[in-house]
């Protein structure tokens, strides 16, 4: 209850009235009518013995416990975690004309969800906004045409969103994704900074998720924990060099213009689509290359497990020979005089073969010649007495 | 059932799913019409798609018809026609009135069970199947009588609470089809003076329907509950006239709302003014004007020729429509009824003004009966805050003018605030409904409780009587400059008469401060209220010509007005405020009375911070 005209505050010369009554006057006693909540409050504290602030408390706990309760779901029913997202007035402004460069997960309140919504929360989410946003719920309460247009963006958003193939196509370049993909690190990003082994996990390891949607194979491996073995360290490098993407770029696509009756605009806009989304894809493969490669050259377990390659490999020599280190070098020198001494030798031998082939060579021409000669002579001989 | 557990297509049975929110429903059953209304507060239409629906049942041959149709069947099948039945329940027959007129089948004494009030009526039995024949079994060869191909007409007996079963039955089935959820529970409003024996009964033909009956909550709680929400116009502590204008009888009753918290101050039910009598003024009015439009002589309401009666019947189901387009629409209503007398059509028509003439000297006997209500209440028509109205009769606009003339001009009745039409809050004739299906949902989240708390819904359980304030304790802040006579400052009342203890009230009010040393306080006074009446002439005025001028018009006119006068001073409080800068701070003031009436006051700054130290005074208990 608050009373909206101010008060004046006390007079200087307020006394207060001497003599106070010791009590209000007698009550009346009245039955009242059990009904409705403030009914149920009044028993709760006569009852218990509350007092008002005791109440309240208990009312907060309960409400507090009920909203925990129900923080998943929407009038009791489960809905899969789709919840309730604000509609920003720049949202609620779409024109569904221009549906290919809305947001259809915005559009949906299910940007939180985005690649990861399943197509039951892709439902419940589009019901959810249809009877929110349906024409027939607005009916008289605006005047403006343009009422369903937002209506008009959900259908389209559904649409595309329900088709597996168009969400993938959507999926491919959905501009939040895009956009994340231009924050990815380069090489710059690390310089100084390559002790940092935690930081590389924080970086990379939402980045290969995020990648990881596009493949064709499953599971995914991901880039895991800085104690992996070397069989997963291998396996993810393996499994991420020869990745293969379903990502394509069709929905970039420039429109056909359906309208003009030319055959060769028609195939020459379908040319220009088609080689686009051929570079498209290209440089998103040499992206993705020189993502796995900086990453590779940045993992603190592949210098790790160089290490401990290059020590079981000494290791290994020291309890095989357990040759000293002049010896190793005289030995190193002898393999290298022999193999010199296999080289010349090699050459020589490869020269007297060059030599003996020239000889060859020369006697077949000469051979040749001599038949030739030959043959003139007889034919000579042939026709002279004629 | 039929294979692989699938139901089969077109099962009449609603299925039964188990969802979190409980389908109930709040049941209004009134002696002329019933209304049903859902979880949410909204009233459901039945299959006919009124939310009307008459309490009436007929038999016509094999069928039952059920409600608005069975109305029509007073016509020509009144004998077979059960209404008003509702207020027989849980009588006895001596004590059923007999002389009352009946257009439909009369109550009459059971032919077996002792001083049970029963209804005859005449129905066709439909014939029994014939004999099954096989190839060894021919109907010929039977020895058993070859039985009946026609039905049968017999005479069936039916006790008031298996009408009553009968119409529920119906009721629910209606929200059941509407929900597509079988009904878990009800509450059904039940009117004041119900006794414990109608009670029970009405509970009992509610259970052999098939109703689980959570409540059964007094008319006056269901409009509390529908009307508890306070707003910025209207003030949670107020003082509620609740005018119920059935169609069989005038209920009236006084409330004192106080944060939700409802009792009522004095109730008053006539059964001499009803929507009945408006019918009649009205169907006389038409039969009038049907006898010089066609000078066929038409003597209705009563009528006492067998055609007569019939076109009674007719102009009845008519006028129904008429009264409801006048509630609705100020422009003229039309009544046209074919073949009304002698094979002659009639149509005409009546205008708000000529229909509140006609129907003045009801609205007066409501008028006095207000005044009787209010004055039993101990209260003046000028302390009500709001009037509610229910009842499809008290749609029509010109009662509200005519009972607005005795009140103070800032009442809030629905039709001021626009809530009449459209299923609004206020809506007369779906209230009753909503605030059971209200109720309802209060009573299904009662399940965790416990019991004692669930036993204090039930009537007669002594939780429900509470102690109430019987002065208004309010705040005053003395000025020197104030006028003689008046309480010597201005006045906030805090906590009104008739309030239930304990309670609580918190006021947060903005304080001029002129100077740094200036203290903000109040004194806690206790006030009687009166309303002064003065007898002044009343200014030249002419009054509409269309209006009715009393006969004998008075010379002095009652101007009324409000007083309140000191009793008792209980307390004062003062604390010099920290944040003087501005010229005013904010104080926040609250009152506890405790069930004993101790009075714990305390006062407390407002800053920017949140609140302040608490001053605290208490008032030692009694």
């Amino acid at each position: 209850m608050a009373i909206p005209a101010t008060l004046p505050s006390l007079p200087p010369s307020w006394i207060p009235p001497s003599e106070p009554a010791s009590s209000i006057s007698p009550f009346v006693q009245r039955r009242l009518i059990p009904a409705g909540a403030a009914y149920l409050a009044h028993i709760k504290r006569t009852l218990n013995n509350l007092t008002f602030d005791e109440h309240d408390k208990q009312l907060e706990e309960e409400r507090k416990r009920l909203e925990l309760l129900n923080a998943d779901g929407l009038n009791g029913e489960d809905d899969l975690g789709v919840g309730d997202e604000e509609e920003s007035p720049e949202l609620l402004l779409l024109d569904a004309k221009e549906w290919k460069k809305q947001d259809h997960y915005q559009v949906l309140g299910l940007s939180h969800l985005r690649f990861k919504a399943t197509p039951e929360q892709i439902k419940i989410a589009h019901r959810k906004k249809v009877l929110k946003h349906h024409p027939d719920k607005k009916a008289g309460a605006s005047h403006t045409t343009n009422d369903d247009a937002f209506f008009k963006c959900i259908q389209k958003a559904n649409e595309v969103l329900t088709n597996p193939e168009r969400r993938r196509q959507f999926d491919s370049v959905d501009p939040v994704c895009l956009s994340l993909e231009e924050d990815d690190p380069s090489a710059s990003d690390f310089k100084g900074q390559e002790k940092d082994t935690g930081l590389f996990f924080t970086t990379f390891a939402p980045i290969f998720e995020r990648e990881g949607r596009f493949s064709k194979k499953s599971p995914v491996p991901m880039l895991g924990e800085n104690d992996d073995s070397k069989e997963s360290v291998h396996a993810f490098y393996d499994f991420w060099y020869n990745f293969d993407s379903w990502r394509s770029f069709e929905y970039l696509d420039k429109e056909v213009n359906e309208g003009s009756d030319n055959r060769d605009d028609k195939r020459y806009t379908e040319k220009k689509n088609k080689t686009e989304r051929a570079r498209r894809k290209k440089e998103d493969i040499t992206r993705l290359r020189n993502l796995v490669d900086l990453t590779l050259n940045l993992d603190p377990r592949i210098k790790r497990i160089k290490q401990e390659e290059k020590e079981a490999r000494e290791a290994k020599k020291k309890t095989k020979g357990g040759m000293s280190a002049a010896e190793q070098k005289a030995k190193a020198e002898e393999d290298k005089r022999k193999a010199e001494e296999e080289a010349q030798r090699k050459e020589e031998e490869e020269k007297v073969a060059r030599a003996e082939a020239k000889k060859a060579k020369a006697a077949a021409a000469n051979a040749a010649k001599k038949a030739r000669r030959q043959q003139r002579a007889a034919d000579a001989d042939e026709t002279a007495p004629s | 059932m039929a294979p692989n557990g699938l139901v089969p297509n077109g099962t009449a049975e609603a299925p039964i799913e188990v969802s979190v929110v409980p389908s109930i429903v709040g049941i209004n059953f009134g002696n002329s019409y019933a209304s049903i209304a859902e979880g949410i507060a909204e009233c459901i239409a039945n299959e006919d798609g009124e939310r009307q629906i008459a309490c009436a049942i007929s038999f016509h041959g094999e069928e039952m018809y059920i409600g608005n149709q069975a109305r029509h069947q007073l016509v020509k099948n009144s004998q077979n026609t059960i209404t008003g039945f509702r207020n027989l329940l849980g009588k006895k027959f001596s004590e059923v009135p007999q002389a009352a007129l009946s257009v439909s089948a009369p109550a009459i004494q059971h032919p077996s069970l002792p001083d049970t009030a029963a209804y005859k009526v005449k129905v066709l039995q439909p014939a029994p199947s014939p004999l099954k024949t096989t190839a060894t079994n021919t109907p010929a060869a039977s020895q058993v009588a070859t039985p009946r191909s026609e039905p049968i007409e017999v005479e069936r007996i039916l006790t008031v609470s298996e009408v009553t079963t009968i119409f529920l039955g119906s009721l629910v089935q209606s929200a059941e089809d509407f929900l597509g959820k079988k009904v878990l529970g009800a509450v059904i409003s039940a009117p004041s003076w119900f006794d414990d024996a109608q009670r029970e009964a009405l509970i009992k033909a509610a259970e052999d329907a098939g109703i689980h009956v959570l409540q059964l909550l007094d008319d006056a709680g269901a409009v509390a509950i529908c009307t508890a929400a306070g707003s910025e116009e209207i003030p949670s502590d107020r003082t509620q006239l609740i005018v119920d204008l059935g169609a069989s009888s005038l209920e009236l009753s006084v409330l004192s709302i106080r944060e939700g918290l409802a009792y009522s101050l004095a109730t008053i039910s006539d059964s001499s003014v009803g929507g009945d009598e408006i019918d009649s003024r009205l169907i006389k009015f038409f039969a009038k004007e049907f006898t010089k439009k066609t000078k066929t002589p038409l003597t209705v309401a009563p009528a006492s020729d067998l055609l007569d009666k019939r076109a009674e019947a007719k102009l009845r189901l008519a006028v129904e429509h008429t009264k409801r387009t006048l509630s609705a629409s100020p422009g003229a209503a039309t009544c046209s009824v074919e073949s009304l007398k002698d094979g002659l059509d009639y149509t005409g028509s009546i205008n708000r003004l000529r229909f509140d003439m006609e129907v003045r000297s009801v609205y007066d006997k409501v008028y006095a009966r207000v005044r009787e209500v209010a004055a039993s209440a101990g209260t003046d028509l000028y302390d009500i805050d709001e009037i509610v109205y229910i009842g499809g009769c008290a749609c029509l606009p010109g009662l509200d003018e005519t009972l607005a003339g005795g009140f103070t001009e800032n009442v809030i009745t629905p039709f001021k605030a626009g809530t009449v039409a459209g299923g609004g809050i206020g809506d007369p004739t779906t209230i009753l409904a909503r605030g059971c299906a209200l109720q309802a949902q209060l009573l299904v989240g009662l399940a965790g409780e416990t019991e004692e708390v669930r036993q204090a819904f039930i009537k007669g359980n002594g939780t429900s009587s509470v102690s109430a304030t019987s002065r208004t304790i309010g705040l005053l802040v003395p000025q020197m400059s104030a006028e003689e006579g008046g309480l010597g400052g201005v006045w906030v009342p805090l906590i009104l008469k008739e309030t239930p203890l304990p309670c609580r009230r918190t006021v947060t009010v903005e304080v001029n401060i002129s100077g740094p040393e200036d203290r903000v306080g109040f004194e806690l006074w206790e006030v009687s209220e009166g309303v002064r009446v003065d007898h002044v002439k009343p200014e030249k005025f002419e009054d509409e010509e269309d209006e009715p001028q009393d006969e004998e018009e008075e010379e002095l006119e009652e101007v009324k007005e409000k007083t309140i006068s000191k009793e008792a001073f209980l307390a004062s409080l003062s604390l010099s405020p920290s944040n003087t800068s501005k010229g005013r701070t904010k104080v926040q003031v609250q009152a506890i009375i405790s069930g004993n009436g101790a009075v714990d006051l305390s006062i407390r700054e407002v800053t920017k911070n949140g609140l302040g130290e608490a001053v605290t005074v208490i008032v030692g208990s009694s």
